[in-house]
C-alpha cells in the first residue's frame, strides 16, 4: 500500500484529534504500538529504528548535530518525559514538527535511545567566549547581511534563534565554507528537504544575468534574491540558462579572516542565541 | 437542509436539467459504449480500458491559453487529501470528500445538489493509507461508494439515500475501503485496503441491485492452498487489491492488481514468490476465478504494490493483431502483456531502476546485489513510493502514446529485525523496516513521460521541478493535462510535450493534500477540465 506519510497522517491525527469531540472519528493510523499507553518500557533499539527514520537528518545520525541541534544530552538536562513530549508535539517556530504519529511508546523508545547515546558519546561542546563572539560579529560585517532580534540586515537568514536550530559544528562549517552542505528543509513524506540558500545563475533570452538565492520554485518560475536582497521572479520559458551553483554562497568564507580562537567564539555566541523573534 | 428547499432544488434539477431521471441514468450499455458519449465521464478512468482520454475537442492547443476557472467547489468538511476522480452523467458531478462524503455537483457551476456522509465510528483504522476516496461507480439509476471504515454503499442517483450498504471487512484490524468500486453489467466489484497491518487481501463483486456477495477472491492463499508453497512456510499475509482494474467485456475478463507482502521491508520470513502479490489477476467477473497471473515484483520488499491500473489496448505485433494491456508499474518498469494469455510481451525501465538491470525473457526481473533492505540502509531507485504509485496514466489510442507520470527518485531501505512470535493481523503495522528515507527535494525530480505504447520507448518529457501525485488526461485535441507538485496545472502538447498554459492554483497539489486525478466533460456545449487541489474542486473552461 501507499507508502508511509507519517507527518501528513500525523497532521491529520493531531487535527482530528482535538475535533474528535465534536464527533468526527480519529484516523487510528500508524500511532505506534497498540495498548502502548500504560506501562511503557522503553526500548533503545527500537528507538534506533524510529531515530534513524525520523531525527537523523536534522539531529545527525549519532544526535550530535546537523542542520538541527545537538540533542545527545537532552534528555539528561531536560528529562525523559520532556524530551519525548517534544518529539510528540514539536516546537513551536522551529522547523522541529511534531512526530504525534510515533505514539508515546515510540517517543520513549527514542528517548531511551538519545540517553543511550548521550551516555556513551562525549557531547559537543563549545569552546569559545560568547561575550567575545558578539563582537567579532558586529566587527566581521555580520549584522548587514543577517538580523537578530529585529536588528540587522535582510540578504542571509535570521539568527534570532539559530542556537536552537544548528549544532556548533554545523554552525563552524558554514563559517569556513558556506555553500557546501547547505541545511535542508522540510520534511513530510517524501516531499521536501529542500536545500536552503542554494545559489542559481540566471541568463534570461535577453542576455541579462541573474544571480541569487532561490526562495521560491516550482516547474515553470523561480524567483531569486540578490546580494542586495531584490527580489527576481523569472519564468523559466524565458531563461536561456538556469543552473545551480551548489557550492557558492553569497556569505564569504572567515576561514582566512578569523583565528581559530576568533571562531570558538563567534560559534559560541551564534549558538547562544536561542531568542523567540520579536 | 430544510424539506421545502431540498424539494424545490428538486424541482429545479428536474426541470432544468439536462434531461428527466430516467435518461439520466447510467445503464450498462451507455458505460460499455462510453466513447460515443465523449460528454460524459463514466467512471474513474474515464472508460473501460482506463484510458484517461476524451474525444472532446472544443479545448485545443491552439486555444487552451485562454482557459480559466469556470468554479471552485470548496469541500465542506475537513479531512485527508482528495484522491478523488470524479464521474460525470448528463451534467452532473459525483465527487468524493474525504474521507467518504459522496457530493452531487451541477456539473456546469459545481452547485451541491445532495451530499451524503457515512456515519463512521469514532476511531478509524487507517495504518499504511489515507483517510480518504479515488471517486465512486455510477450503474443505472445508483451510485456506488467504498467508505473508509469498508462498507460499500449503494446511494440513490437523484436524492443521496442507501439503497444498500454491505461491509467487506473489520476495519478494526484495519480493512478499509479507498478504491473507486467497479461497475459493469449488474456487478459492483472493488478491493479493500490494509495490507500494512497484514490483512489478507481480497476482491470481491456484488449485486448491484440488492448488495448481495455474488464472489470473493482472496489474493493470497491459506497455508496449504495452490501458491501457499510461493511463502516458504512462512505466515502469508498483504496483497491487499487497494486499486481499481479495467475490464474486456468482449473477454470478459477483469484485469485487477495485487498490494505488497506483509512485512514490507523484510521478506526473511516469507521466502519465496509470495503469490499473488504484487501481481496482475486476470478475472473471470462472472466466477471470482483467476484466468491467469503476471508476478510484476516476486518477493517484494521494497513497497512496490503492483495495484496500478492496466490500460488495454490493441496493436499489431510482428503482422498480428494482438489484445494488449500495458502497466507502469511501480518497481520501475513499463509491461506490455497479451491480456488473453497473460503472455510478457515487452518490459523495460522507464525510470531510473537501480533495483534490477533488466527483465528475463519470462519478465522476472534480474535482481542486482545489495538492493534488498539490510540492517544497514541501502539506497535504491525508485524509492518506496516506485517509479509511479497508484497514480493512473493516461492513454491517447489516436497516436498510440502512453503517458505516465513518473517520479524520479531513490530512498534508503533498511530491514528491521522480525518479531519472534507470528504476527497477529490488526495489531499494528507491521512493516519489517523502513523505505522511507528518501532522497527528495533538489536531489529528485518528475517527469511527464510519454512512451510508444508497444515499446515503450520514449517520446519525450516534461520535467516537473518535484514528483507528483497527479494523474495525467489526454484529448483527441492532442492536449495532454496534468499538474505538478507545486500547485501548477497545466496543459502540454501531447505530440511535444510542450506547454501551452498553466495555471498555479494556489496551493500544492500534495503539501495541501491532494493528489487528484483530472477530468474533462462537456454540458451545453461547453467543454470542462476538472482538477482537484488542496481543498478544492476546480473547474475550468473557455470564456
Amino acid at each position: 500500500m501507499s507508502a508511509i506519510r507519517s507527518c501528513l497522517i500525523v497532521a491529520l491525527v493531531f487535527t482530528l484529534g482535538s475535533l474528535a469531540q465534536n464527533a468526527l472519528p480519529a484516523w487510528q493510523g500508524q500511532q505506534g504500538r497498540p495498548g502502548a499507553q500504560s506501562a511503557i518500557v522503553a526500548d533503545a533499539d527500537k528507538g534506533r529504528d524510529l531515530f534513524q527514520a525520523n531525527c537523523s537528518g536534522c539531529h545527525g545520525i549519532d544526535a550530535g548535530g546537523g542542520d538541527g541541534p545537538d540533542i545527545q544530552q537532552a534528555p539528561a538536562s531536560l528529562g525523559d518525559a520532556n524530551v519525548a513530549n517534544i518529539i510528540r508535539k514539536g516546537v513551536p517556530g522551529t522547523p522541529m514538527v511534531g512526530f504525534f504519529s510515533i505514539g508515546d511508546a515510540g517517543a520513549a523508545d527514542i528517548v531511551a535511545y538519545i540517553r543511550k547515546l548521550g551516555s556513551t558519546i562525549t557531547s559537543e561542546t563549545t569552546k569559545g567566549d560568547p561575550k567575545k563572539g558578539e563582537e567579532i560579529y558586529k566587527s566581521s560585517g555580520c549584522p548587514a547581511c543577517h538580523m537578530i532580534a529585529g536588528q540587522g540586515g535582510e540578504i542571509g537568514p535570521e539568527l534570532t534563534s539559530i542556537g536552537a536550530k544548528r549544532g556548533p559544528t554545523n554552525l563552524h562549517q558554514r563559517l569556513i565554507d558556506p555553500g557546501v552542505n547547505l541545511p535542508k528543509e522540510g520534511n513530510v513524506g517524501d516531499r521536501g528537504k529542500w536545500t536552503l540558500y542554494l545559489l542559481y545563475r540566471a541568463v534570461t533570452n535577453d542576455g541579462r544575468i541573474v544571480e541569487g538565492i532561490r526562495m521560491g520554485e516550482d516547474s515553470f518560475s523561480i524567483v531569486l534574491k540578490d546580494v542586495n536582497g531584490n527580489f527576481h521572479a523569472l519564468y523559466k520559458p524565458n531563461l536561456r540558462s538556469l543552473e545551480k551553483e551548489p557550492s557558492k554562497s553569497l556569505m564569504p568564507s572567515f576561514k582566512d579572516t578569523l583565528s581559530s580562537a576568533q571562531m570558538d567564539d563567534l560559534v559560541a555566541y551564534l549558538v547562544s542565541l536561542k531568542g523567540a523573534t520579536p | 437542509m430544510k424539506a421545502t428547499k431540498f424539494f424545490l432544488l428538486l424541482l429545479l434539477f428536474c426541470l432544468c436539467g439536462p434531461s428527466g431521471s430516467s435518461a439520466q441514468d447510467a445503464p450498462y450499455m451507455r458505460l460499455l459504449h462510453s466513447d460515443s458519449e465523449p460528454q460524459n465521464w463514466f467512471m474513474y478512468g474515464g472508460d473501460y480500458q482506463s484510458k484517461r482520454f476524451s474525444f472532446l475537442k472544443q479545448i485545443t492547443p491552439q486555444n487552451v491559453a485562454n482557459l480559466r476557472p469556470a468554479w471552485i467547489y470548496q469541500r465542506s468538511r475537513p479531512g485527508e487529501m482528495i484522491e478523488d476522480s470524479p464521474v460525470v452523467v448528463d451534467g452532473i458531478m459525483y465527487i468524493v470528500e474525504p474521507p467518504s462524503t459522496v457530493t452531487a455537483l451541477d456539473a456546469r457551476t459545481g452547485l451541491a445538489i445532495w451530499s451524503w456522509t457515512p456515519a463512521l465510528p469514532r476511531v478509524v483504522k487507517v495504518d499504511g493509507y489515507h483517510a480518504t476516496s479515488r471517486g465512486v461507480a455510477v450503474l443505472d439509476d445508483m451510485v456506488y461508494v467504498g467508505t473508509i471504515d469498508c462498507h460499500l454503499v449503494a446511494l440513490d442517483r437523484i436524492t443521496g439515500a442507501v439503497r444498500w450498504s454491505v461491509t467487506l471487512g473489520d476495519n478494526k484490524i484495519n480493512y478499509g475501503l479507498t478504491a473507486a468500486p467497479m461497475a459493469i453489467d449488474g456487478k459492483i466489484i472493488i478491493g479493500p485496503s490494509g495490507s500494512e497491518d497484514g490483512v489478507r487481501g481480497f476482491i470481491d463483486a456484488y449485486d448491484a441491485k440488492t448488495g448481495k456477495r455474488l464472489w470473493r477472491l482472496y489474493t493470497v492463499p491459506n497455508p496449504g492452498e495452490p501458491g501457499s508453497e510461493t511463502w516458504g512456510g512462512g505466515q502469508i499475509l498483504g496483497g491487499a487489491a487497494w486499486n481499481k482494474g479495467s475490464y474486456d467485456p468482449e473477454l470478459n475478463l477483469i484485469y485487477w492488481g495485487t498490494g505488497n507482502p506483509a512485512p514490507d521491508y523484510n521478506g526473511d520470513g516469507r521466502p519465496g514468490d509470495d503469490l499473488y502479490t504484487c501481481s496482475l489477476l486476470a478475472i473471470n467477473p462472472d466466477t471470482g476465478k483467476v484466468k491467469w497471473y503476471f508476478q510484476y515484483t516476486p518477493h517484494d520488499t521494497h513497497d512496490w504494490d503492483g495495484t496500478q491500473v492496466p490500460v488495454l489496448f490493441n496493436a499489431t505485433l510482428d503482422g498480428k493483431p494482438r489484445k494488449l494491456l500495458s502497466v507502469a508499474n511501480r518497481n520501475g518498469f513499463y509491461y506490455v502483456l497479451d491480456r488473453v494469455t497473460g503472455e510478457f510481451v515487452t518490459g523495460v525501465p522507464f525510470v531510473k531502476e537501480t533495483y534490477a538491470k533488466g527483465l528475463d525473457a519470462k519478465a522476472r526481473p534480474i535482481v542486482l546485489p545489495n538492493t534488498d533492505p539490510g540492517l544497514e540502509p541501502v539506497l535504491v531507485y525508485p524509492s518506496n513510493n516506485g517509479g509511479v504509485d497508484w497514480v493512473s496514466p493516461a492513454y491517447n489510442p489516436l497516436s498510440k502514446t502512453f503517458f505516465v507520470n513518473a517520479r524520479e527518485m531513490g530512498a534508503y531501505f533498511a530491514k528491521s529485525k522480525l518479531p519472534d512470535k507470528p504476527l497477529v493481523v490488526g495489531t499494528g503495522m507491521v512493516m519489517g523496516g523502513r523505505g522511507n528515507s528518501y532522497l527528495s527535494g533538489d536531489d529528485s525530480y518528475g517527469a511527464i513521460r510519454a512512451l510508444d505504447v508497444t515499446t515503450g520507448k520514449r517520446k519525450w518529457e516534461f520535467k516537473m521541478q518535484a514528483p507528483s501525485w497527479v494523474a495525467p488526461l489526454a484529448t483527441a485535441s492532442n492536449l495532454l493535462f496534468s499538474a505538478d507538485d507545486e500547485g501548477d496545472f497545466f496543459a502540454l502538447d501531447s505530440n511535444t510535450g510542450k506547454v501551452l498554459w498553466h495555471f498555479r492554483t494556489g496551493g500544492s497539489f500534495i503539501s495541501s493534500d491532494t493528489r487528484s486525478s483530472p477530468i474533462t466533460y462537456e454540458v451545453d456545449g461547453k467543454q470542462y477540465v476538472e482538477a482537484a487541489d488542496g481543498d478544492t474542486f476546480i473547474a475550468f473552461a473557455l470564456p
